[in-house]
């Protein structure tokens, strides 16, 4: 049966970001995603083509099948058919073990190369305003083999130099100097891999294999390359755009709205006019 | 001395002195042990050090009420409730607080480094983030590493020695006066039953000086010791015990009751500017004691969070929806 896609007035941007996220996993994966639409994202591809994907919630879930969309990662909601339901030395340990293939995430501001920043705006000595903080969001970059960043599009946070790297990308400081380094180089016997996308408000963005600079994939329905390159400060690579971003499925939209989050704590349901 | 652990929450209150450095059990808006926080409130406990795994509401409220001169941990809000700690970003701004960050595995290790008497645990998170900037060890830059109880380092790195790993973290172990926890079950010699996910609190535990367990409900030991394997801390770790029924509200409890959502958005709402921290403390902790603060929230509001006993969460509220 072909797959029937919702049309423009039938979703709204956050559909359409969870859909996109959904479709970076793949079935058997080892999943890791922390609350909000990372957690929307992973049980609908759970619900439709990963149904033996395996779910880790940081708080301590590992191998998951929520009934419903959990509120947070600690929530009581996790755990049912869990594998296991433990705590955060498990997942932690898991993740720095190797077996985690895809991380959820999300940031405030990202660099060209995939840095994200989580703590702070402003210098972090005098900030302008202080974030929430790392969270497992470096832990969860640093360990697995690709981390899919979901993030508000503004131009001030796509930008050249984060206030403050919390989450490692393709290039990434080296210490005590502070010099840039592939992220190859310091990871050793570690490195796995790294930031494979971000879905931003505006696209989906994919990072060159050698470079590891960030390129435009594909446009949301309605915004052209030229416009979403005039919402970053860095110089965006538009030259390998591939069409727009798919629209939700109506199945997908069914499952989000009508199994997952019917309540719409993450997800708003669009009004119909 | 007796054998009885019980102690009153007044009594868990004062056992925390002015400077000490503490830690908690549960996991950002689940099992914190708030009755606890708000009592120390009313005491006016100043100059504590938090060391925790990551934060939550129950770091929120100290910080608003100025008992915290140093936080080191790595995340602070109330999830789908606040997105980020505003009392924190506050003091953070005017310079009334030490902040130190470290990523959530490593506050994570660094608490099962300090319950296995390590000095230290050895990792590769994080490597090449600012989490490793030398610039912003703020205890450091404060004079605060005496290589006593905070160490003398924030970090050390080294290569593996043993297989050739490449470059490795050393991070030190969180040496923590003591843990204050919140949990389901307590026996009446201190073993703890958690229900569901049980998050850092087994190391917590372990790692600090002193444990406090304030429960649900305490419990005949011997009912807990029929079923060993599914208990969560060992009854000699645990030093004082409390029974204190929804003494995790507003935060969740596995089995129990729904994170109070309403109550949270309610906080961070009105507590972005210390005049209305002090305004919502007036009205929910000031001249209450933890009766009158449930009687204040009322019956309605309490069966409302009530867990479904076959599910394990509230059935009538999602999200405080």
């Amino acid at each position: 049966m072909a797959t029937e896609y919702a049309t423009p007035e039938e979703y709204g941007l956050a559909d359409l970001m969870c859909c996109a996220a959904a479709r970076e996993v793949q079935d058997n994966e080892v999943v890791f995603a922390g609350t909000g639409l990372p957690m929307v994202a992973i049980m609908l591809a759970q619900k439709t083509h990963a149904p033996n994907l395996k779910l880790i919630f940081e708080a301590g879930t590992l191998d998951g099948r929520p009934p419903e969309i959990p509120t947070s990662v600690g929530d009581a909601r996790c755990e049912m058919g869990a594998s296991r339901s433990s705590g955060l030395y498990d997942a932690f340990s898991i993740a720095q073990r190797g077996y985690v293939d895809l991380g959820f995430l999300g940031g405030a501001e990202v660099d060209e190369y995939g840095n994200v920043n989580t703590t702070c705006i402003g210098d972090y000595l005098n900030p302008e305003l202080r974030l929430t903080g790392s969270g497992g969001n470096p832990d969860i970059n640093s360990f697995a083999k690709r981390t899919v960043f979901i993030m508000v599009h503004e131009k001030r946070r796509f930008t050249p130099n984060v206030s403050y790297i919390t989450s490692p990308g393709w290039r990434v400081k080296k210490w005590p100097g502070g010099e840039f380094v592939h992220r190859r180089e310091l990871y050793g016997a570690a490195y796995r891999g790294g930031p494979s996308a971000v879905i931003s408000t505006a696209g989906v963005f994919r990072f060159n294999e050698l470079s590891g600079k960030i390129y435009l994939d594909t446009c949301h329905p309605g915004k052209t390359p030229a416009e979403i390159k005039e919402m970053c400060f860095f110089d965006l690579d538009i030259s390998r755009v591939n069409g727009e971003t798919l629209p939700p499925s109506r199945e997908e939209l069914y499952i989000i709205h009508e199994v997952l989050d019917p309540e719409q704590i993450f997800v708003p349901k669009v009004k119909k006019g | 001395m007796s054998n009885d652990k019980r102690i009153s929450l007044q009594q868990a209150a004062e056992i925390i002195k002015d400077g000490s450095s503490l830690t908690f059990s549960g996991f950002t808006i689940w099992r914190r042990p708030m009755a606890i926080v708000y009592e120390l409130i009313r005491q006016h406990r100043k100059n504590l050090h938090l060391i925790e795994v990551q934060g939550g509401s129950h770091t929120e409220f100290l910080i608003g009420a100025g008992c915290v001169d140093i936080w080191e941990s790595c995340w602070v809000g109330h999830e789908l409730y606040g997105k980020y700690g505003a009392n924190l970003s506050r003091k953070v701004a005017d310079k009334q607080i030490i902040v130190e960050d470290y990523s959530h595995a490593e506050m994570m290790f660094r608490f099962a480094a300090a319950a296995s008497g390590a000095p230290y645990a050895v990792t590769q998170t994080s490597l090449g983030t600012d989490l490793h900037n030398p610039e912003y060890d703020m205890l450091g830059r404060a004079g605060l590493r005496d290589g006593k109880r905070i160490a003398k380092h924030k970090y050390q790195f080294t290569e593996d020695p043993f297989f050739g790993a490449g470059s490795q973290v050393l991070i030190p172990a969180a040496k923590v006066d003591i843990a204050v926890m919140c949990v389901q079950q307590v026996g009446e010699e201190g073993t703890v039953r958690v229900n569901g996910q049980y998050y850092s609190d087994p190391e917590v535990a372990r790692a600090a000086d002193i444990t406090i367990v304030m429960a649900e409900e305490i419990v005949p030991e011997e009912y807990l010791r029929r079923n060993a394997d599914q208990n969560t801390i060992v009854s000699f770790e645990v030093d004082h015990i409390l029974e204190c029924p929804f003494g995790a509200h507003p935060t969740g409890m596995f089995g129990r009751y729904d994170v109070d959502g309403p109550f949270l958005k309610d906080f961070y709402g009105r507590t972005r500017t210390q005049e209305g921290f002090d305004d919502f403390a007036r009205e929910w902790i000031h001249g209450q004691d933890h009766m009158s603060y449930l009687e204040k929230l009322g019956w309605p509001r309490m069966l409302k969070l009530r867990a479904n006993t076959a599910l394990n969460y509230s059935v009538r509220d999602k999200g405080g929806k």
